[in-house]
């Protein structure tokens, strides 16, 4: 019980949170960045820094780090680790071939001690494509228990709520001792989001 | 509220590990979200702009310190034994003032992050091609990377290559549809009224690949000696190891690794972008079939944009045109390839 009213405490204070979003090239952070934000989609070339987006989401404010993930960049993606409460993995479903070296990439990244404490959000993008992998696939392909993965459905289709619900249940859930498996449906995203408004 | 979090415990007890481990991620963000407190409380009074003046400045100064280093290298090039471990030491304060800036990312305002990262990238490639024009190249440069690694523990260099050592994927029997393993032959598809998701056109030797109509997604890997004409793909194109090839693509963004001696009729809404090419060049689209014009005004592909000419360089970034690809001249374009009439050799796909 103690433990609890701490997490509450300190999470009180704590509604600003720092979200790194990362995956191979192609995988579409870039796309999903700037949809959550309302912005043109229809030019985007591959990302060869970074950019960073703010959403407000009920009383949290997210700082959305879209990293590129070209391989000769991979290397920058530790300069970005410091601080992180989230980590988002954005996976190209459709991309069959490049899997094993995307499970190589996330593992690598879970290896890394700054970014222990941060809670892992798998987002399982191109849903819409004919042939693509479905959600629950792309979780065991990466190996990643279900108690601590969170799968998003999403066809970067109108997400913005979705995933900002997503990623502050993902964020809190970790608080939170029980962090429950989500399975990507949108009602069990407005269940949460209903739990973070009281 | 709280009940209602409580009924939320869901402990499957078969995953007991999985449980601690959550337990320790749990504790170790708890210390962390405290000690940011503490921190916080702590600096609160201090108005950011002081710390990101006290960065620039810091910054500066090392940087310069760097590139004072930096000039006085060609002076030293006379004594190859002290060029060696002068490469090194600059090399650990570029990844000392990379630090700086990981470290103070989130505070500073983006603007300042990106030109500092832009300044240390500069700064590392400054080092590579100082020390590849004063040390004489050795056969294996790959021992030369292996130690300045060691450096800079714990962390990926740009240099260190991912180890492939089963090159069998997972996912490989799931059948989607594509051209695999031929040799020498001729594979027409036609998907004119449905549009198909992802495509994948791979292993091919000395073939020629025409498709008509649209894809949304298109995955193109190990070719050799073959030519591939496209129609519109709305999403976007990734290659990967090409050699001796001729394509005539077109798409919202292309994405080429590993091509060699190949070369690329382009139109593409955004920058087009190599990594580990050589010997690449690139020309405008130049492919025709009866109602290619609709299928690319379907795909918001009509506007000839120019971009086939804009080419990043992901390992050349900078200024000078990068030794990998050029523009392919124009009297070496092969002209407009008409594919209407490949009906008649139409293979199931
Ligand atoms: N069909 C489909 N295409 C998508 C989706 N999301 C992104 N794309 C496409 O995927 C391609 C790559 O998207 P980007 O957003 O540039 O990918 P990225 O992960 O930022 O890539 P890097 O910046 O190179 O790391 C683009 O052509 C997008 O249009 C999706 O949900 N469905
Ligand atoms: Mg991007």
């Amino acid at each position: 019980m103690g433990l609890l009213s701490i997490i509450r405490k300190i999470k009180k204070k704590e509604k600003e949170m720092r979200i790194l979003m990362v995956g191979l090239d192609n995988s579409g952070k870039t796309t999903i960045v700037l949809k959550i934000n309302g912005e043109d989609t229809s030019v985007i070339s591959p990302t060869l820094g970074f950019n960073i987006k703010t959403i407000a989401y009920q009383k949290y404010t997210l700082n959305i780090w879209d990293v590129g993930g070209q391989k000769t960049i991979r290397s920058y993606w530790r300069n970005y680790f410091e601080q992180t409460d989230g980590l988002v993995w954005v996976v190209d479903s459709s991309d069959l071939r490049r899997l094993d070296d995307c499970k190589m990439e996330l593992d690598n990244l879970l290896k890394e001690e700054r970014l222990s404490g941060a809670s892992l959000l798998i987002l399982a993008n191109k849903q819409d494509i004919k042939g693509a992998l479905a959600p629950e696939e792309i979780a065991k392909n990466s190996g990643q228990q279900a108690a601590t993965a969170l799968l998003l459905r999403c066809d970067c289709a109108s997400m913005t709520l979705l995933f900002a619900a997503a990623m502050t249940a993902t964020v809190y859930s970790t608080l939170h001792a029980n962090s429950v498996a989500v399975m990507g449906s949108a009602a069990t995203l407005h269940h949460y989001s209903a739990l973070l408004t009281t | 509220m709280d009940d209602e979090m409580e009924k939320e415990t869901i402990l499957d007890n078969k995953e007991a590990e999985a449980e601690a481990a959550l337990q320790k991620k749990h504790l170790s963000m708890l210390d962390r979200l405290s000690k940011r407190q503490q921190s916080r409380s702590t600096t609160s009074t201090e108005p950011s702009t002081d710390s990101t003046s006290s960065f620039l400045s810091r910054f500066s100064q090392l940087k310069s310190s760097i590139e004072s280093h930096l000039s006085d290298s060609q002076s030293l090039s006379s004594d190859p034994s002290q060029l060696k471990p002068h490469f090194d030491k600059i090399s650990e304060s570029i990844s000392d003032l990379e630090k700086l800036v990981a470290q103070s990312s989130y505070f500073l305002p983006s603007y300042d992050v990106r030109s500092s990262l832009k300044t240390v990238s500069d700064l590392k490639r400054s080092l590579d091609c100082l020390s590849s024009e004063l040390i004489p190249k050795k056969k294996f440069s790959f021992k030369n990377k292996a130690k300045a690694s060691k450096k800079d523990q714990g962390s990926v260099l740009p240099e260190s290559k991912p180890v492939r050592d089963s090159v069998q994927p997972s996912y490989v029997a799931r059948d989607s549809p594509g051209f695999r393993n031929k040799t020498g032959e001729v594979l027409v598809g036609e998907f004119k009224e449905s549009e198909i998701g992802e495509f994948t056109i791979s292993d091919l030797d000395s073939c020629e690949v025409r498709i008509i109509g649209c894809i949304r997604a298109l995955f193109i890997h190990r070719l050799k000696n073959c030519r591939v004409y496209v129609g519109p793909v709305t999403g976007s194109i990734l290659i990967e190891e090409a050699e001796g090839c001729v394509f005539a693509i077109a798409s919202h963004q292309i994405r080429i690794h590993g091509a060699r001696r190949s070369d690329f009729y382009l139109r593409v809404r955004s920058r087009p972008i190599v990594e580990d090419c050589n010997g690449v060049r690139f020309a405008p689209y130049c492919l025709s079939y009866r109602g290619i014009e609709e299928d690319l005004r379907g795909a918001d592909l009509d506007a000839e944009t120019g971009n086939w000419a804009n080419v990043d360089d992901f390992r050349w970034l900078r200024a000078v045109q990068s030794p990998n690809w050029s523009i392919l001249p124009e009297n070496e374009r092969v002209g407009i390839v008409d594919i209407s009439n490949s009906e008649s050799m139409k293979e199931e796909i």
